[in-house]
């Protein structure tokens, strides 16, 4: 068995070699920017569902994750899973910030051979842990890494992101259930709460459900970064052992250009001209 | 009822796991009993994790990203139907390798009905990239092929059956996606996999009391293929003759007669599961003899291609 690797972690939180680049509301209007040209240029992406969730993943990656760009698969790194795929362009814009992307590759965002596709591919993208796109994949993967790292006794953290309407599948509560059984205090999933799953069939009471499955339960404004870094920094600071912890990040869907948000026709419309021009002006 | 091939599968899971701290053996609530020697040697390295097959595939996948070598057990419609797609997208198409080792295919559990069968197990997995499939019928084969896949890379699939087929074959015979020549012969190929070896050798002693040499093929890995082995043997022969517990779209069948393809000339015949489910119960020997799985019935399948010579001077 290896030897215990959380005295080599980065205790201060800081990614090995790399100056952070953090998340504030400002910076990510530049990323919402960058989603938005790259779906355009590249005719497909679903812009709202990465605008749900950009300030949760800038965020990670800017004030919380260890990671190293140079070496994306860098043994001492925390791991990050989109399993809300659909959502990949707020990753690319974010994995792009922080380097592990380049402008060549962002320029060929569904390009026939570019490596970035409309859901992330683990074989092809730096930085990507999972290839993800069908729902309710994400969580019982991350849960196996989440594991993984214990038989190994290491200490690196794994953060997953899932969709409220993601959360109708039952591979998700499966693996709560596994994952709260087996004390993955190491395992952190985050439950982008944009209200899609209302628009079909409404949860209850999301954070009421994670909290029967065992797991420690924040509530947070998804758009709000130091509320987000907040609520993910003790789960960070904690053991591997014990609960694991799900943060509801409350969100709107397209949130950023007035006309984008919530569950309209947008989900997966590409901007014509006229509307790129208004979604930009509304992202100055 | 001795379970030949599940007791094998246990006793390799603690000879190599003792050796190899990176083995995992992730189960669906059966066979925790028999992996007890395992569970004890390796702490932290066994887990029933519960009644959530596509959860077990998926967690399966995410430990083997990490380099360790998964194992992951439980029985054959739960595993490969049920969680298909957790297959298809947490470990082929991610390229991570592991192991999934089923019992109950076909119709082992002949008594359970439609939700326990699973005759189309081959058929679904040969269509996926990074796959293998291997059908071991006898403890050896078992041992061999786990050794040296389950850290190959690949996906690996071991569909162990209920019955053994009785041969005993040389370890330094059993090589992935090579088949053996059980029996030579000159008038009609046999070629079979699983546990209807046994039926294809005591069809091959009643057409040599008819006079008909013939020779027995046996297929212990499916995926890959060893289609030169077949390829030559009809080449002789000019005759074939499958069978399997399996249906009749994907399994050797077809890829016995795609690596036949250039033999001009060539009769064949199949046994296989009819496109139908298997509505009885009783027992395994009922449902062979139903299915038509039997010494005598391949013997006359056989026996009909050899009479059968219209043609054959063109």
């Amino acid at each position: 068995m290896e030897q215990p690797a959380c005295a080599s972690a980065d205790s201060d939180n800081k990614p090995t070699g790399m100056t952070r680049l953090p998340s504030t509301p400002i910076i990510n209007q530049d990323l919402r920017r960058r989603i938005v040209d790259l779906v355009t240029h590249g005719k497909g992406g679903h812009i709202p569902s990465a605008f749900s969730i950009v300030d949760i993943i800038a965020t990670l990656y800017g004030q919380v994750l260890r990671f190293n760009p140079e070496r994306p698969r860098d043994e001492n790194r925390d791991y990050f899973i989109l399993s809300k795929g659909h959502g990949c362009a707020a990753l690319y814009a974010v994995l792009h910030r922080h380097g592990f992307l380049s402008g060549a590759q962002m320029e060929n965002y569904l390009g026939f051979d570019g490596i970035l596709g409309g859901h992330p591919d683990r074989t092809k993208v730096p930085g990507a842990e999972a290839s993800t796109g069908s729902l309710g994949h994400g969580l019982p993967f991350s849960l196996g890494i989440a594991l993984g790292l214990k038989v190994r006794k290491r200490c690196n953290k794994v953060v997953t992101l899932v969709g409220d309407g993601e959360c109708h599948e039952g591979t998700v509560w499966e693996s709560a259930l596994v994952a709260q059984n087996l004390g993955l205090g190491n395992l952190c999933c985050i439950v982008d709460y944009n209200g899609s799953a209302a628009q079909i069939l409404p949860h209850p009471d999301i954070a009421a459900q994670w909290r029967a499955f065992g797991w420690q339960v924040r509530e947070v404004d998804g758009h709000d970064p130091a509320a987000i870094a907040d609520a993910v920094k003790p789960f960070m600071a904690a053991g591997n052992d014990g609960a694991p912890t799900a943060i509801v990040a409350h969100t709107v869907k397209g949130r950023g250009v007035s006309f984008m948000e919530s569950h309209g026709p947008w989900h997966h419309r590409i901007p014509n001209l006229e509307e790129y021009a208004a979604i930009m002006k509304e992202l100055e | 009822m001795a379970d030949v091939m599940r007791d094998t599968f246990a006793r390799t899971m603690h000879e190599v796991g003792v050796a190899d701290p990176d083995l995992l053996v992730l189960v669906g609530d059966i066979s925790h009993f028999a992996l007890q020697p395992f569970a004890q040697a390796c702490p932290g390295r066994f887990y029933n994790v519960g009644i959530l097959e596509p959860t077990i595939v998926s967690m399966s996948a995410g430990l083997a990203s990490l380099g360790l070598h998964t194992v992951t057990h439980t029985i054959a419609p739960f595993l490969i139907e049920r969680s298909l797609e957790q297959i298809k997208l947490d470990f082929c198409y991610q390229g991570i390798g592991g192991t999934l080792i089923t019992v109950g295919s076909a119709f082992d559990y002949a008594t359970l009905g439609c939700s326990h069968h699973c005759y189309d197990d081959i058929s679904l997995l040969r269509g996926l990239p990074n796959t293998e499939i291997v059908y071991p019928a006898s403890p050896v084969e078992f041992t061999r092929l786990f050794a040296d896949t389950y850290r190959n890379g690949r996906l690996t699939y071991f569909r162990l059956p209920k019955e053994t087929h009785g041969v005993d074959f040389a370890e330094a015979d059993i090589v992935l996606g090579k088949g053996l020549r059980v029996r030579p012969g000159s008038d009609v190929t046999l070629a079979a996999c699983g546990p209807q070896l046994r039926t294809a050798l005591a069809a091959a002693d009643r057409l040599a009391a008819r006079g008909i040499a013939a020779e027995v093929l046996y297929f212990p890995t499916l995926k890959p293929f060893d289609g030169e082995l077949l390829a030559a043997s009809v080449a002789r022969t000019r005759r074939l003759v499958c069978i399997e517990e399996h249906v009749e779209f994907g399994g050797l069948g077809d890829v016995a007669l795609r690596a036949a393809r250039h033999v001009a000339g060539l009769k064949s015949d199949f046994l296989f599961i009819p496109d139908a489910f298997q509505r009885g119960y009783g027992t395994y020997e009922e449902h062979c003899r139903a299915l038509g799985f039997t010494p005598e019935n391949l013997a006359a399948r056989a026996a009909a291609l050899c009479a059968d010579t219209a043609g054959e001077s063109a």
